[in-house]
């Protein structure tokens, strides 16, 4: 038995909690997630990997409201999740602009849907653009843009929303790894910048590790957490880490959960 | 050594290479017509020369002017007809995209209208409507109004799972989510139909002239060909073409300027005149 007074510090620092988290589709046919267990300190890094179907997408669509859970409960801040709310905001693999808006009219959208953008309001999506490098691209349309730039203005107006729980459904996925790469530092700074807690699916274990404080493996059929690595490597990184020995070992340790090793 | 970035050297160029080939080829195909109808190839009562016709030109629109007056009552007729049309379409596609029991209740009266030719309801309208521009106004709007329902519905309905959802999860309500996703996004198709629509309209306005009418260059025409007046008879057809191409091009303007985000350069005005209003407003 835990030390009361421990556990109670510590369910403080806990802003996305997990208690036997199931989800079936199709009249509990397709059992997408099974029996999930988590506890997200504030201000984590967490990352999610695991082969395809394996229920991550369905994870995060139930943190962030979208879906109810068939089984269990998602608590953010100690209340039950039952829609979408403020403090949790999420990004999709594709950019979802709006193509009749320019990047900041499309990075107010969130402000606007909860009344009128005010002076500050637009400073901030400006001051956010310039964040994700694009303050030479404000006034473009997203048709203009690449698709780098246009996850980008995703990730500015994610931020926008001013959520301190951000889901990330593999949003860089679509680039290439140059491009992924670069955006995969900006976004670690940012999230350390603005103190955020995040969730980062990603099908690359390397990524996974590299950005993580916590990494989920998933495997399916059916879908299921098999274990949550820590990753105690220090910060800032530097790209360089993922030659260390240590980095290496929970590599394997990743590969040897998910059965590929 | 010409400078091919000089405006002056650009537009002779334009005119020598883009325009020129045009009015040649348009010149040799009037010549050929008049020689054709000269040499008594073809009789010249079933079709005049070219020359004829451009005699009743000047008849019709600068000594007599005649023309103005049937002109602008085939013009009202068409565009009157089409915004009654539009506004009826309009918000029957809104309705029918926001409730599922409405659509299903209106969808087979537009299919009924559809299949059933609107040029043949024309001797019923002109009963109920009369020989004026009601009827005129009536049948073009009856035509017009398929085009622009299908195709506004059609946009406002399209499925966009992802934008639908980003919208959910912002906590977007049905009436944001409308306006600021669905109707921007049904724009483009909601114009096609328009386009279409506005065509059809003036179709449907002179076709019911044809059939009785006092005014309009319908009846105009129709006039002239039973006195056996061609050549007047196609100088006023003229006139149908002009409105008709009034018509389009105020119609491809105002969706180059509405549905601006699908054209590189209507685009890059667009941004241009966004960061200039930015910059005041703060
Ligand atoms: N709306 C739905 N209806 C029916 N089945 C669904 C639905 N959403 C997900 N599933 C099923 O749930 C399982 C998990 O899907 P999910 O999208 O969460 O996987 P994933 O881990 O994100 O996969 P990927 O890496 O390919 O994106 C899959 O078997 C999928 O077919
Ligand atoms: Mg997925």
């Amino acid at each position: 038995m835990p030390d009361p007074t421990i556990a109670q510090s510590s369910t403080h620092d806990i802003v996305v909690s997990g208690q036997g988290v199931g989800k079936t589709f199709a009249d509990g046919s397709v059992i997408a997630l099974q029996d999930a267990h988590f506890n997200i300190k504030r201000g984590s890094f967490v990352s999610l990997v695991g082969p395809s179907g394996c229920g991550k997408s369905t994870l995060l669509r139930l943190i962030s409201g979208l879906i109810p859970p068939t089984s269990g409960e998602i608590a953010v801040h100690g209340t039950p999740v039952t829609g979408p709310r403020a403090d949790i905001s999420m990004m999709f693999q594709k950019a979802t602009l709006l193509d009749w808006r320019t990047a900041i009219e499309n990075v107010l959208l969130p402000t606007e849907i909860n009344g009128t953008p005010t002076k500050a309001d637009k400073n901030r999506a400006f001051d956010l653009l310039k964040l994700v490098g694009l303050e030479d691209f404000a006034f473009s349309f997203p048709a203009q843009l690449s698709g780098g730039m246009q996850q980008r203005v995703a990730l500015a107006r994610l931020l926008q929303t001013g959520a301190d729980i951000l889901l990330l459904d593999e949003p860089f996925g679509a680039l290439d790894e140059f491009t992924r790469e670069h955006l995969n530092l900006e976004l670690m700074r940012i999230v350390q910048e603005v103190g955020a807690t995040a969730f980062f699916v990603t099908h690359n274990i390397a990524e996974a590790i590299f950005l993580a404080d916590q990494v989920v493996v998933m495997t399916s059929r059916p879908g299921r957490m098999a274990k949550i690595v820590d990753v105690d490597l220090e910060r800032p990184r530097p790209l360089s880490i993922q030659t260390s020995v240590e980095f290496n070992k929970l590599v394997e340790d990743v590969r040897e959960t998910l059965g590929e090793m | 050594m010409h400078n091919k970035n000089s405006p002056a050297t650009f537009w002779v160029f334009e005119f020598i290479f883009r325009v020129l080939p045009h009015l040649v080829l348009f010149a040799v195909l009037i010549w050929l017509w008049e020689l054709a109808v000269g040499t008594g190839f073809i009789t010249s009562i079933i079709i005049p020369r070219p020359s004829k016709i451009g005699g009743a030109i000047v008849e019709l629109y600068i000594t007599e002017g005649t023309i103005y007056r049937h002109f602008f009552i085939t013009l009202t007729e068409a565009v009157v007809g089409f915004l009654i049309g539009a506004t009826i379409a309009i918000s029957l596609a809104v309705s029918s995209s926001l409730s599922e029991t409405f659509k299903r209740y209106v969808i087979p009266y537009a299919i009924v209208l559809n299949v059933t030719p609107g040029i043949a309801l024309t001797p019923v309208i002109i009963a109920w409507f009369g020989y004026g521009m009601g009827s005129k106004i009536a049948l073009a709007a009856i035509i017009s109004f398929f085009p622009i329902f299908v195709n506004t519905l059609t946009g406002l309905v399209q499925v966009d799972e992802d934008r639908e959802e980003l919208f959910q999860s912002l906590g977007a309500t049905n009436y944001q989510v409308f306006r600021k996703f669905r109707v921007p996004a049904a724009l483009p198709l909601m114009f096609a139909g328009l386009k279409i629509g506005l065509t059809t309209a003036l179709i449907g306005a002179v076709v019911a002239e044809f059939a009785q009418a006092t005014d309009g260059v319908g009846v105009l025409m129709s006039r002239f060909s039973f006195q056996l007046n061609m050549a007047a008879s196609l100088a006023t057809l003229m006139s149908m073409t002009t409105i008709g191409l009034i018509l389009f091009y105020t119609m491809e303007f105002l969706d180059d300027r509405i549905v601006f985000w699908r054209r590189e350069n209507r685009r890059a005005a667009a941004s241009r005149a966004r960061a200039r209003a930015w910059k005041n407003q703060l």
